[in-house]
């Protein structure tokens, strides 16, 4: 300290004199900042029992500021903080019971392990709701889990129904934890990210050689200029700054803010996510091709905050429904032709849908989802056309199957025969004969006709019908907010942030550093870094004028 | 024709040079110091890595779109990705012991992927309307580069709790309070400093501890990075999801699982901000994050249930 008094005496860079005022105010700042800290400290310490390694660090370095060093000074932004913290902490010390109560839940909500056995107790009870089918009738359950033979020994369908695990996504333990941890992030978010900001925001030189060699990374170079490791440093991507004898670098702080982005990121997914269950409306449709509905027939609310708009009178025609197939005959894509009209029965907007490309018209989506086979359209003797509806025999996944029958020969017979038709798809017809044998394929529009016992038939055409999702989510542009923000601020939390100290030593400059996350990586650049700062050979003392002394 | 011939090819290629790495490691692991034989296990994993590019080239070329459709695609794509992550360092000269843990993985994928269980997989298949979209890509790309990361970083973990295993096992019972132990370097530093007796044990165990720093080190790095890719890849499947699926969130099974396995990497990545978390506790999360990526991977597809059923098994 006393040799660092002297070089700051002779540095011609630092006026002593202008210095003496507004040093005596830092340093009535400093203790009074101090005394704060120490409060923060000691309530978080109590409250917490473990605290976050980052702030232990920065009350590391509030600590060797602890004797109000002669050089270590404050922004002006920050000194303004510091009053105002100052402020701060006297309301807070003058608060009753009252103010101090929330503060303990706050403590509580922000306690680190609390918020891990959060995170997993939601990952245990969603890996559960997939593990037990969700959704299924009381009597499945009932089969499943019974009391005769428990799972694991006690677990039946009475902890299953009783804890609302049949429909886990939306049961009450399930949102409640996950409440819980929204309340844990913003309280952790408030009261642990927010004051490692406030700590990492402030730069602040080191000015005592020993303070600078106490850091993780620490090293000193002979005959080298400061002013040199901060052009090096600079060019390194660093933030340099530099006064008198002592450097003050650091690189990637965004790497040090970006959780609390990811936080909040979060909360405003889950804030989306909300909004969604509140206030959407949902509703499917089948649709043959060539008939219409109306918007707000079809969509039933999910939420309490559900209310209809102007565009749920929107009527919706479904001019075609058709797909489209590779050469080896499977399905590649589904459209369908949609127009809307409003109340004045004017068309406003026309799209044709497909799966991957829904339409969206004032808040509403409508998906491409479904299809089925509607009615297929013959002749039969040259007659017709004739409409059969056609029945869906198998309806799992994508392997459908539709058919339908056309009664021939005499109406009042008791035993009724006819010709089955049969479908995969909207492409090609087997037809079997009144003995079910098989006859043979035909595509619509064919034009071919096919001789079943005698009668003649002409396939026409087949109409699909169009399976449609509609939704309205207000909550949507809420939660693309937030995953724009979680995806950004993840990946600028991989930034290791990163402080360099440096003091200029008569002709030597001590260095030292620490970082956040790339901790091996860190010494491995220093050390590169270093080799490029020049030796100074001849005589150090004229070139730098700071670094007299030693 | 000719496609599936040089597929065929490039398959056993790399495999097979994946094999002769993997006994070069083998071999320079237990004789020390061969530079030669590193050096050239170095550039067979290149040459792997070259091959698995061509194979997913080709196939990219014959399919029309890109080979990420199947289980089959995508193992291919993931044992792409280890070696990808087994080049970086190397391209970076930067000496760690992901190598170690990257290039058996690699062989692992790739013999699984080879190995007769999935070969009526192997014919490269139409794709289903829903997987037609430009998410395709980024979506399923990210998720495995993601896995593969993770993988890798929870694998170094493992590794770590391995070797401290016996010295952890004497501190637990000395010890009850389980989660608060920590195993600092300081600490072992400390119990050399007390052994100091016998130079040999100290420097064996100031290796050891160094050793685990570094793989403690590495694990939080790559896992970090895996964390990126599982983030940006389950939030473009949510993007997706609304797209094709009518809702960003369907609560369908291998989103659940994804979401686990994220919720396990963010609990790994919390334990960290902990100095007394740290180490062993939070390996012991990331080693429990390793079996949720292969039941996310894996049991999921296995079990064929929910929107993702593209990507099951076809075992009938």
């Amino acid at each position: 300290m006393e040799s660092l008094g002297s070089v700051n005496r002779l540095s011609p860079s630092l006026p002593k004199t202008l210095l003496v005022p507004c040093n005596a105010q830092i340093r009535s700042l400093w203790t009074s900042k101090r005394a704060l800290h120490f409060t923060v400290c000691c309530k978080l310490k109590s409250s917490q029992g473990k605290r976050d390694s980052a702030k232990l660090i920065s009350k590391k370095i509030v600590l060797s500021g602890e004797v109000p060093p002669p050089l270590a000074e404050e922004k002006s932004g920050p000194a303004g903080d510091a009053r105002e913290e100052a402020g701060k902490s006297r309301t807070v010390g003058g608060a009753g019971f009252v103010k101090r109560f929330p503060r303990r839940v706050l403590a509580l909500l922000s306690n680190l392990p609390l918020a891990i056995g959060e995170m997993a107790t939601v990952a245990a009870l969603m890996a559960l709701g997939t593990v037990i089918d969700q959704g299924e009738a009381p009597d499945f359950y009932f089969q499943k889990y019974p009391e005769e033979n428990p799972i694991l020994g006690f677990f039946t369908w009475r902890w299953v129904l009783t804890l609302g695990f049949d429909h886990m996504f939306s049961s009450p333990i399930f949102l409640g934890t996950l409440a819980l941890l929204a309340a844990s992030l913003m309280a952790c978010t408030y009261t642990t990210q927010i004051p490692i900001v406030k700590v990492a925001r402030r730069w602040s030189f080191l000015s005592s050689p020993e303070a600078i060699r106490k850091q993780e990374y620490s090293d000193s170079l002979p005959r080298a200029s400061v002013q040199d490791l901060g052009v090096v440093l600079m060019g390194a991507g660093y933030e340099v700054f530099l006064k008198g004898p002592s450097l003050y670098a650091f690189k990637g702080l965004a790497g040090r803010f970006a959780p609390i982005g990811v936080h909040l990121a979060m909360l405003l997914i889950m804030v989306g996510g909300t909004v969604s269950a509140a206030g959407s409306f949902r509703g499917s449709v089948t649709v043959p091709q060539g008939l219409n509905f109306v918007v707000g027939d079809v969509l039933g609310p999910s939420g309490f905050l559900s209310t209809p708009t102007e565009s749920f009178n929107t009527e919706i025609h479904v001019n075609r429904f058709y797909m489209d197939y590779y050469d080896s005959g499977e399905v590649s894509q589904f459209h369908t032709d949609l127009s809307l009209f409003d109340l004045s029965g004017k068309e406003v907007m026309r799209k044709t849908i497909s799966v991957n490309d829904p339409l969206r018209y004032g808040g509403i989506t409508i998906y491409q989802t479904d299809w089925s086979f509607s009615t297929l359209q013959i002749l039969k003797d040259g007659e017709g056309p004739f409409n059969l509806p056609m029945a869906p025999l198998q309806i799992n996944g994508d392997k459908k199957l539709f058919g339908t029958f056309l009664p021939t020969g005499d109406d009042d017979s008791p035993k009724v025969k006819g010709i089955s038709m049969l479908a995969r798809d909207l492409q090609s017809i087997i037809l079997y004969d009144q003995d079910g044998k098989f006859v043979g394929v035909r595509r619509p529009n064919s034009n071919l006709p096919i001789d079943i016992g005698g009668t003649k038939i002409v396939i026409v055409d087949a109409i699909g019908s169009s399976g449609l999702n509609l939704k309205t989510d207000p909550g949507v542009p809420v939660v693309y907010a937030g995953f724009g923000a979680l995806m950004l601020t993840t990946c600028i939390s991989y930034l290791s942030h990163a402080q360099i100290w440096a003091l200029q030593d008569g002709t030597t400059v001590v260095i030292g550093g620490k970082t956040n996350r790339a901790k091996v990586e860190f010494p491995e650049e220093m050390n590169r870094l270093l080799d490029r700062v020049p030796e100074i050979v001849g005589s150090a003392d004229s070139k730098n004028p700071g670094g007299v002394g030693g | 024709m000719i496609f599936s011939t040089l597929e065929h090819i490039l398959t056993h290629i790399s495999f097979s040079i994946v094999s002769i790495v993997i006994t070069i490691y083998l071999i320079s692991l237990s004789v020390d110091e061969i530079i030669g034989l590193y050096d050239s296990s170095e550039k067979g994993m290149i040459a792997t890595f070259f091959c698995i590019t061509g194979l997913l080239v080709t196939r990219w070329i014959y399919s029309g779109h890109l080979p990420l459709s199947n289980l089959y695609e995508s193992l291919i794509f993931l044992s792409w990705s280890f070696s990808i992550i087994h080049m970086i360092p190397y391209v970076k000269k930067h000496q760690n012991y992901l190598s170690t843990i990257t290039a058996p993985t690699t062989i692992f994928t790739q013999g699984f992927v080879t190995s007769g269980l999935l070969a009526e997989m192997h014919q490269s298949e139409i794709l289903v309307p829903a997987l037609q979209s430009h998410w395709l890509m980024m979506h399923v790309s990210m998720m495995i580069l993601g896995y593969a990361a993770l993988l890798c970083g929870s694998l170094l973990s493992v590794a770590l709790l391995v070797i401290t295993f016996r010295k952890a096992l004497r501190i637990f019972s000395k010890n009850n309070n389980f989660l608060n132990e920590s195993f600092f370097f300081e600490e072992i530093q400390y119990m050399t400093e007390r052994n100091n007796s016998t130079s040999f044990f100290s420097f064996r165990n100031y290796y050891k501890a160094q050793l685990i720093q570094q793989l403690d080190h590495w694990s939080y790095r790559i896992i970090s990075l895996g964390f990126i890719f599982l983030t940006i890849g389950i939030l473009s499947g949510a993007v997706w999801a609304n797209e094709a699926w009518g809702s960003y969130w369907n609560w369908d099974p291998k989103e659940t699982w994804a979401f686990i396995t994220w919720t396990i990497f963010a609990i790994y990545l919390h334990t960290r901000t902990t100095k007394n978390l740290e180490s062993v506790n939070s390996a012991i999360v990331a080693s429990m994050g390793f079996l949720i990526i292969w039941i996310c991977y894996f049991g999921v597809n296995l079990l064929g249930i929910g929107l993702h059923s593209y990507g099951s098994f076809n075992l009938h």
